[in-house]
């Protein structure tokens, strides 16, 4: 558990959550909008199903309102770089297809990685405020699979936007939670109180 | 002559029914059949040629209804439910007897699941579109992903059970089958969503409005979170507010990020107001619906007391005629006149009647 925080350190951290906050929620509405343009440029069924896909980090969290601080920023971090990873695949094989009609794309692709490392840069921030530091990145990365087929690649790709739609939302609650004052938010490693019930 | 609501009473064994015959023990035997149908009841182990008597709610059925022994009741309606009884021919033995329920099979039922206390859980409830008349069971299941979830059924409502969440920020979709069984048969219906999309808060609490002393302008709102949600602190809500002269019929709206209070700055002066407030989740979901309406009046200054002014008017004006208003005199009230013209409108009536005035001098 960190130490008391500083008056300035407390106040560097608000900022730096209402920012993240800000961030998150403005990549949230600009993934929706990537994802509609996907869907339907790559001829996808939007409601199609997409099993748990290798190296994509899932969203859903089990006792999320139990986690500490630490963990929130972390498990953030770790998915944020994967999909800085993911994206930017994404974005050669956009442009390995060079189909002119999906200029529009390849650009909302840009800009909705732009954030994404933005917002893993921020997650570096919070984490270097609590004097842990962010740790190193595992590789340069995601982890090399079999080449899938374009379908199963186009497939894949509405799986990542998909959890990264959802990440988007979690990171908001997360750092909601982590800009609490008092003991479970701000400077602590205690466990936010909301979250659903213990395992059933 | 048939038969009014079923009875259900449970007679002893062996006892005798007004009618003086014998009755069979207490009747367990349930028929049911469905509207329009025709029905044939077996005098128990009696012959077809027997001599019977069958009664309906204690009443003797005619003749006309036999097949022999048998009772033959054609296209069936709900009247006809009740308690049926055959007597062998002189003995006034009860030889049969059952309770004929006609009812229709279910139609598909109408299921509604919704988040009201996110990120705690959701719940589920449902009904017929309608009714069957008879007795009906209802079985739910709902699976996330692999994953067989418990519906805890309320006690009250009956038609409701809560899911808890296990999972949150899942995009695995939510799988709600709800089957809804009778003795003539059975329907079902399936609700499929994601976690997000059911979230709908309750509507806000206690709202109140004020008027604000010395603003004729101004009506103070406050409201609460519903009480429903769980952690408003950690899952915020935000709020849409509407308001209204009740004169007019247009709402205005005000979208609120956060607080729970506004303050409106372009009420009418002297006009009652009608306001409610609606609550969303700040990311997620869909709004509530409106609160309870309050209405408020903003303040308003009290009027000044006409007869003193009147006399003051009367011992200085050197003019006959009483018909040159007093100054202070409202030709019209700018309340009831909506708009930016409401002043010129009142000084344009007040030069009107001034210059009529003059000319009876």
């Amino acid at each position: 558990m960190a130490a008391a925080e500083t008056p300035s350190a407390a106040l560097r951290r608000r900022d730096l959550c209402s920012r993240g906050i800000r961030l998150a929620r403005k990549m949230r509405s600009d993934v929706a909008d990537l994802l509609d343009a996907y869907v339907e440029r790559q001829g996808l069924d939007a409601s199609a199903s997409v099993a748990a896909l290798d190296g994509v980090p899932a969203a859903a969290a089990e006792r999320w309102g139990e986690q500490t601080e630490s963990q929130r920023l972390l498990d953030n971090l770790a998915a944020y770089r994967a999909f800085r990873a993911l994206l930017t695949e994404m974005l050669e094989e956009q442009r390995e297809q060079a189909a002119p009609a999906d200029a529009a794309l390849r650009e909302a692709l840009a800009a909705v990685l732009l954030q994404v490392s933005a917002f893993a840069y921020h997650l570096e921030e919070l984490l270097r405020l609590e004097s842990r530091g962010p740790p190193g990145e595992e590789g340069a990365g995601p982890p090399a699979g079999p080449r899938l087929g374009l379908f199963e690649r186009k497939l894949r790709g509405l799986g990542v936007l998909r959890e990264l739609a959802q990440w988007a939302v979690r990171s908001t609650r997360d750092l909601r939670q982590l800009a609490k004052p008092g003991p479970g938010g701000g400077g602590g490693g205690a466990a936010a109180p909301a979250g659903p019930a213990e395992g059933q | 002559s048939w038969y009014p609501v079923p009875s259900t009473e449970c007679v002893p064994k062996d006892a005798i029914s007004k009618s003086g015959r014998g009755v069979l023990m207490w009747h367990s035997h349930i028929q049911y059949e469905r509207v329009g149908a025709d029905v044939t009841m077996k005098c128990g182990s009696m012959d077809w040629d027997a001599a019977v008597t069958w009664t309906a709610n204690g009443t003797d059925i005619d003749d006309s209804r036999l097949n022999g022994s048998y009772l033959v009741l054609r296209n069936v309606d709900l009247m006809q439910s009740g308690q049926y009884s055959c007597y062998e021919g002189s003995s006034w033995h009860l030889k049969y007897q059952t309770y004929l329920r006609v009812g229709t099979p279910p139609k598909e039922p109408v299921l509604m699941c919704r988040s009201n206390n996110y990120p705690k859980g959701f719940y589920c409830s449902w009904h017929l579109p309608s009714p069957t008349y008879i007795p009906n069971s209802f079985n739910i299941s709902v699976i996330h992903g692999t994953r067989e979830m418990v519906c805890e059924k309320d006690i009250f409502p009956k038609n409701r059970c809560h899911i808890r969440y296990l999972q949150l920020f899942s995009t695995v979709k939510y799988k709600v089958t709800l089957t809804v069984t009778n003795a003539l048969g059975k329907n079902s219906t399936t609700l499929t969503f994601d976690e997000f999309t059911i979230v709908k808060p309750d509507p806000p609490e206690n709202v109140v409005a004020k008027p604000v002393p010395n603003n004729p302008r101004r009506l103070e709102v406050a409201w609460q979170n519903p009480s429903s949600w769980p952690d408003p602190e950690s899952f915020p809500l935000k709020f849409f507010l509407r308001y209204r002269p009740l004169i007019l019929d247009q709402w205005q709206h005000v979208e609120l990020s956060d607080g729970t209070s506004h303050t409106i700055t372009d009420a009418y002066a002297g006009k009652e107001y009608i306001i409610q407030v609606a609550a969303k989740d700040n990311d997620i979901g869909t709004w509530s619906d409106w609160s309870v309406a309050v209405h408020a009046t903003p303040w308003m200054e009290e009027p000044k007391h006409l007869t003193t002014e009147a006399q003051v008017t009367e011992t200085t004006s050197t003019s006959t005629s009483s018909f040159m208003p007093p100054p202070t005199t409202k030709i019209c009230d700018k309340g009831a006149v909506v708009g930016s013209g409401a002043v010129a409108v009142c000084w344009t009536a007040g030069l009107v009647l001034a210059a009529y005035g003059v000319l009876f001098i």
